[in-house]
């Protein structure tokens, strides 16, 4: 076979310079520890997902940070089986309790939907009910969570706190008193 | 008979344990190509998050294609789409290998000398392609896969591979001309955007 790609063919790092032999451990710890993650997710039900029937779609201009910060912030769990990549974003799903809200990266040519960090405002708040507000609180405090209204009691019946993630949208997180008496007193 | 492929991730969904097997196949060929693409030390744990996802995702296979292969490959390759800092690197690394020995001429030298020559414009022109069009032709130059299994790996129609592979070729065929012959020719195809290094 000869045509316009042989230089390419020949070029193929390997052929130029023949690699090292792999290294048997490096594929058997690479098993070990993908038969670990396996056991981990392994019980996880593989049926689809029950997508809520609203669910909002949030903009940022590094979404893989976003990623990042959302699960590791406000605990946020995603669906690691959901996420979709390619060279021009990424879009990832993340669970809170039965709710769910979709993070894509922004700009005209994502559904011209903008990251507040580039419109310089914020349009919208989501409002989350977590299990134990309390312990929410610390943790997003904790992680560097920008605290924009502290933890408080308020007269409709919820203890919340808002705050804004790394590129400013503002999040209300908030648990029944109701809830959080039924907690304390185990 | 050995199972299939689609038949071992058919089984993994009550013994999710059976995928190992999946592994066990590929992963071999999957790090060569991973090495390929962004060296042996970046390329170690890219092979085993491919497979991690290659395993969240198995409810997503075609089961009517036995091989498994082109959905693992397509899998790595969107993973590189993360890592296109490494994939420049082992570029540029490229045209700084060493040049073999000039007293060795048999054919495979002269051979390996002429991709010497040509290498850096090479690795420059792969360099500077828009990743969907390094990504099908590199597939299909180093990896040997058909039109049909690029189109699966890359989830793309069949003639968008061949559209692929033809600008890909025609940017190659320049290379052979003489300089300024093929021209400094400046892109302004819209996928240009992701190119590596920018």
């Amino acid at each position: 076979m000869s045509d316009d790609l042989d230089p390419l063919r020949r070029a193929r790092p390997d052929r130029l310079q023949p690699d090292d032999p792999i290294d048997p451990a490096v594929l058997s710890d690479q098993r070990e520890r993908f038969m670990s993650s396996i056991d981990q997710t392994g019980a996880a039900p593989q049926t689809e997902r029950r997508t809520p029937s609203i669910y909002p779609r949030l903009a940022y201009r590094d979404e893989v940070a976003a990623l990042e910060y959302l699960t590791r912030v406000f605990g946020f769990r995603e669906w690691r089986e959901s996420r979709m990549e390619n060279a021009t974003g990424m879009l990832a799903w993340l669970e809170v309790g039965d709710g769910v809200v979709m993070i894509g990266r922004s700009g005209p040519e994502h559904h011209d939907i903008s990251s507040p960090a580039d419109a310089g405002a914020v349009t919208c708040m989501v409002n989350v009910y977590v299990d134990n507000v309390d312990a929410h609180y610390a943790r997003a405090a904790a992680e560097g969570a920008r605290i924009v209204m502290p933890l408080e009691d308020m007269f409709w019946g919820d203890r919340r706190y808002e705050a804004l993630d790394l590129e400013g949208h503002r999040w209300h997180f908030g648990e029944r008193l109701s809830h959080v008496r039924a907690r304390l007193e185990g | 008979m050995e199972p299939t492929d689609a038949e071992i991730i058919g089984a993994s969904f009550d013994d999710p344990a059976a995928f190992a097997a999946i592994f066990d196949r590929h992963a071999a060929v999957l790090l060569r190509f991973l090495v390929r693409r962004v060296g042996p030390d970046a390329a170690e744990g890219l092979v085993g998050e491919s497979f991690r996802i290659a395993f969240e995702r198995r409810a997503g296979y075609d089961c009517t294609r036995p091989s498994a292969r082109p959905w693992l490959y397509g899998i790595a390759t969107n993973v590189l789409a993360r890592h296109r800092r490494a994939e420049a690197r082992r570029l540029a690394a490229l045209d700084r290998l060493p040049r073999p020995p000039a007293d060795a001429l048999d054919d495979q030298v002269v051979e390996q000398i002429d991709a010497r020559e040509l290498l850096p414009r090479v690795a420059a022109t792969i360099a500077a392609l828009p990743p969907g069009e390094r990504d099908a032709l590199l597939l299909y130059a180093w990896e040997d896969l058909g039109y049909d299994d690029i189109a699966a790996a890359l989830g793309i129609p069949l003639g968008t591979v061949r559209s692929r592979l033809n600008r890909a070729r025609r940017r190659l065929r320049e290379l052979r001309e003489p300089e300024g012959a093929a021209g400094e020719q400046r892109s302004t195809h819209s996928e240009d955007r992701g190119r590596i290094g920018s």
